[in-house]
């Protein structure tokens, strides 16, 4: 069997998402990798300089779409800054709560699809069901189940619906013994662990190197979580541990994610008890006036026009599910932002495949690449 | 006569057919009492008797599959399709042989249809030398399931001839992997086997299932039993071992190219295969279509007993291998092939020499003693 | 890490073509630098200062002047850096920041392409998000993104 190219996509069941993944391989090894992505640019931040500060919001929830939550809080810090709207305390543990529930939801999708393409096919399931849990929470208080459009540059849209507190305690109870069953059908698997253990080593030097972050960037002993070091929301306000890992392979990445799903519920019961005992506004008074205006477009160069509102730069950074994400608003005074520029985590993870998939083979590329939680939706834009 | 094997129930069933034959046309009723006919016509008969019985019971076992494998899942299966979706499959059959079966371009002509077919017609021929009750056979066959072993074995020479003249890189890696994969587990089947046999002292199927009738081989011989079962998951390419069809890397590995028809026959020979080591494992070591001796004959003696307790053994087996799909991840081709060389042979050796041990004993505490050996 | 401490620290490295440390709110500092002496201020930055990660690279396009931005973040410092450089509009270049953060290579790819930023040196500079062969910069301000609300502008006008 002599060297070739092959095709892993755009069309392929364990991509879980639209790109191409060109690998150079002899017989059964790799010898080197090519991501070709791009399959699924959409050109949202073109999109976003035509559009009103709220109506980007739509754009964030499809950026990535199994953590929509994340990316519009992301984008609504940024723009926040950069107009100068501080939202009021309610919604920002709103957010925090949305968020952690967001990252339950991603993680246990990431894990329903890891399994799956290890030939697990039961947990796919239980995974999917109990994420419809998490969905249906969403559903009650902002109307989608993965496509929210929720937040608000000054706030959220709309306070939590009665009895949603109760409810959301009850999935969170749900959760916690399905985690430890989760974890038992993989850990206390000994085929699961000869196929994961000591795949996909990227240490913690070389991450930081190829800029790597998030679970990868943990699991390899680094303690890094925007969370914890540069704390944005209410995070500061919450005790929760981060999760780390030693080992720098699959099996680390897994059990980081897995000790993030329990950090994360241990998040929301917290934001949960502030929620119950502090009614309020969630969304701030004074906000430019055009914000919450109709569509009334004046024309593209909207910003030359003499319209005195402050200048203002954004930069936010958030602990999206996937790793770092960072924002970058630039406000010229206008209704439509002027640039909005985005870091995805899965970019810069994707960018150094080279680094954790050559000599390995063929068949451990569904472990590891399941390991990396590619969603393509944030590396196209 | 009294119908008391499938052999006479087709020779009457051929005499019948050609005695209305010639009934309705009267002028043929002479030539048609030929007695070379009627047995020719009988064994046509015996044959379609046994081609039905296989492929209703592969299609049941499907249906069967489907709603364990959905219940595992927390979810039901098929149901709209008849009555709890038991024609589900059939309709799936029916789409099947419906559809366009295309050939790519460059593909070998010869190999691409052949390949599948023969894959499929052996797999059926095994069903001709497993026995599901007493009376299925008429003891003529000595070396029965040697024959049915040797049948089981031509598959990876077919799963190879199919993904070669495929013409695509995904299914030549996929049909060398299987190959490789059905290879290298055939060597602990024999062997387990060879245990049975040593105890046994038969290779005919209908002998050691008589012989099981003081208790079933699964108590002494159970590591035997073991390796056959594991062994006999590799070759049917299920989970933990169906890394060459593995959507996850491959599309579908070795059928790739194959629509249609052809894919009807890999799915049916796929499920035949598995039928066929379900059956081999109840007679083997479950002890057939018998029950204990201490069992009230109250469960023995309605007409089709013994077919029936077969078929529920083979049921429940195949089941268990269904729950073993439901609960474990895929293992690596590599790490197939090590278990398979390294550990598979030796615990069948093992399990070789445990047989020939109980040989010399003849007669065990708990289980009794060997019939054949005068025990 | 403030401002000050930015301010000081590159002081103390001598790094040629530092332009001006401003605050910026929530981070440590905004550093303008001259393009022309890219690689230093970015050793500098990177050892120095001890800003090892890059976290993003993305270019604006000011009709008059692009600009090109650096987001750093430091460990150590718990805090983000951002540098940035005025291009001149016409021929807008600037060494490739690749040797120095190797995380650079896909952003600076994507700034390429989507800006229309050239980035010198570059190891491996071909469109990541665009086919091959898009002759376009899609994110500079001249590129005009058509929209059905065009139409309705005449309207209202009316």
């Amino acid at each position: 069997m002599s060297e070739m190219w092959i095709n892993m996509g755009p069309q392929h069941p364990m991509t879980h998402g639209l790109w191409n993944l060109r690998v150079h391989i002899d017989g059964e090894r790799i010898l080197d990798v090519d991501p070709e992505m791009g399959y699924l640019h959409r050109g949202i931040e073109k999109i976003s300089e035509d559009r009103h500060y709220n109506e980007v919001i739509t754009l964030m929830d499809r950026t990535c779409y199994v953590a929509g939550m994340a990316w519009e809080h992301l984008y609504v810090q940024a723009a926040e800054q950069a107009l100068g709207v501080q939202p009021p305390e309610r919604a920002d543990w709103i957010r925090m709560m949305s968020d952690e529930f967001q990252r339950l939801a991603s993680h246990i999708m990431w894990y329903a699809a890891f399994v799956q393409d290890l030939g697990l096919m039961s947990p796919f399931l239980y995974g999917m069901r109990d994420r419809d849990l998490i969905l249906d929470l969403f559903q009650s208080y902002t109307g989608g189940r993965l496509t929210y459009e929720y937040m608000r540059v000054g706030g959220v849209r709309n306070d939590l619906p009665e009895g949603f507190t109760g409810r959301a305690r009850q999935v969170l109870d749900w959760m916690e013994p399905r985690l430890v069953e989760y974890d038992r059908l993989c850990m206390g698997s000994d085929i699961f662990r000869r196929r994961c253990d000591d795949l996909g080593v990227l240490k913690a030097d070389e991450c930081v190197r190829l800029g790597v972050t998030g679970p990868m960037l943990r699991s390899a002993g680094s303690k890094r979580d925007i969370r914890k070091d540069r704390p944005y929301s209410r995070y500061a306000q919450v005790e929760f541990d981060v999760a780390t890992a030693d080992s720098a392979d699959v099996t680390g990445r897994y059990l980081v994610r897995m000790e993030e799903m329990r950090q994360s519920i241990r998040i929301v019961r917290q934001a949960l008890d502030w929620l119950d005992s502090h009614p309020g506004p969630v969304l701030a008074d004074r906000l430019p006036r055009w914000l919450g205006a109709p569509y009334a477009p004046i024309g593209r160069e909207a910003y030359l026009l003499k319209r005195n509102y402050p200048k203002g730069v954004g930069l936010s950074a958030v602990e999206e599910p996937h790793g770092e994400a960072c924002a970058y608003v630039v406000n010229e005074g206008g209704e439509h932002p002027y640039r909005v520029k985005f870091r995805s985590p899965v970019f810069a993870n994707l960018s150094a495949a080279k680094s954790y998939l050559v000599g390995y083979h063929v068949a451990d590329i569904p472990p590891i690449m399941g390991s990396v939680d590619v969603c393509v939706g944030e590396v196209d834009r | 006569m009294a119908i008391t094997t499938l052999w006479d129930a087709a020779y009457t069933l051929a005499t019948g057919l050609l005695w209305l034959v010639g009934r309705i046309i009267p002028p043929l009723a002479g030539p048609l009492a030929n007695g070379d006919l009627i047995w020719g016509l009988s064994a046509l008969v015996f044959g379609a008797i046994l081609l039905g019985a296989s492929m209703i019971n592969t299609i049941m076992l499907i249906w069967f599959e489907r709603k364990l494998l959905g219940r595992f899942m927390d979810r039901r299966g098929a149901m709209h399709v008849g009555y709890a979706g038991l024609l589900q499959n059939f309709a799936d059959g029916l789409k099947l042989f419906r559809k366009n079966t295309f050939k790519p371009r460059e593909a070998d002509n010869l190999g691409f249809y052949s390949g599948p077919t023969a894959y499929m017609v052996t797999s059926l021929l095994m069903f001709g030398v497993l026995p599901i009750s007493s009376g299925w056979s008429d003891g003529s066959l000595p070396l029965s399931m040697l024959l049915a072993l040797v049948i089981f074995s031509f598959a990876p020479l077919f799963i190879f001839i199919s993904a070669w003249s495929s013409n695509n890189k995904y299914s030549l890696m996929g049909g060398m992997r299987s190959a490789a994969q059905m290879i290298a587990y055939e060597v602990p089947i024999l062997l387990a086997v060879v245990a049975v046999v040593l105890v046994s002292g038969s290779f005919d199927l209908n002998t050691i299932v008589a012989e099981q009738q003081n208790y079933w081989f699964w108590g002494p011989l159970l590591l035997a039993m073991l390796v056959f079962s594991i062994g006999m998951l590799a070759e049917m390419e299920r989970i933990p071992f169906d890394l060459p069809e593995a959507e996850a890397e491959l599309v579908e590995g070795w059928n790739t190219e194959y629509g249609g028809m052809l894919f009807a026959y890999f799915m049916l020979a796929d499920y035949l295969r598995a039928l066929a080591g379900s059956i081999l494992i109840v007679l083997l070591f479950l002890g057939g279509w018998t029950l204990p001796t201490y069992v009230p004959s109250i469960l023995t003696s309605f007409p089709l007993a013994g077919i029936f307790w077969f078929l529920l053994k083979t049921y429940a087996v195949f089941g268990v291998f269904v729950w073993v799909r439901a609960s474990l991840p895929r293992v690596r081709t590599d790490q197939l092939l090590r278990i398979g060389w390294m550990r598979m042979i030796p615990l069948s050796l093992v399990a070789v020499l445990l047989a020939a041990a109980l040989v010399l004993v003849k007669c065990l505490p708990v289980f009794g003693c060997i019939p054949s050996m005068g025990g | 890490m403030n401002t000050e401490q930015v301010r000081g620290a590159l002081a103390a490295a001598g790094v040629a073509g530092v332009l001006s440390v401003d605050p910026f709110e929530g981070i440590a500092a905004r550093v303008r630098f001259d393009p022309t002496s890219a690689t230093g201020v970015f050793t500098a930055v990177r050892d120095k200062l001890g800003f090892v990660h890059l976290s993003t690279v993305g270019g604006i396009d000011w009709v008059e002047r692009y600009e090109v931005f650096y987001l750093l973040w430091s460990d150590p410092a718990k805090s983000y850096l951002l540098l940035s450089a005025d291009l001149d509009a016409k021929n807008p270049h600037i060494e490739t920041a690749s040797f120095v953060w190797p995380s650079a290579n896909w952003h600076e790819r994507e700034a390429w392409e989507l800006v229309g930023i050239g980035f010198d040196h570059h190891p491996d500079l071909r469109h990541l998000l665009m086919p091959d062969g898009y002759q376009f910069h899609p994110l500079q301000r001249a590129f005009k993104l058509h929209e059905p609300e065009e139409l309705e502008v005449k309207v209202r006008h009316v």
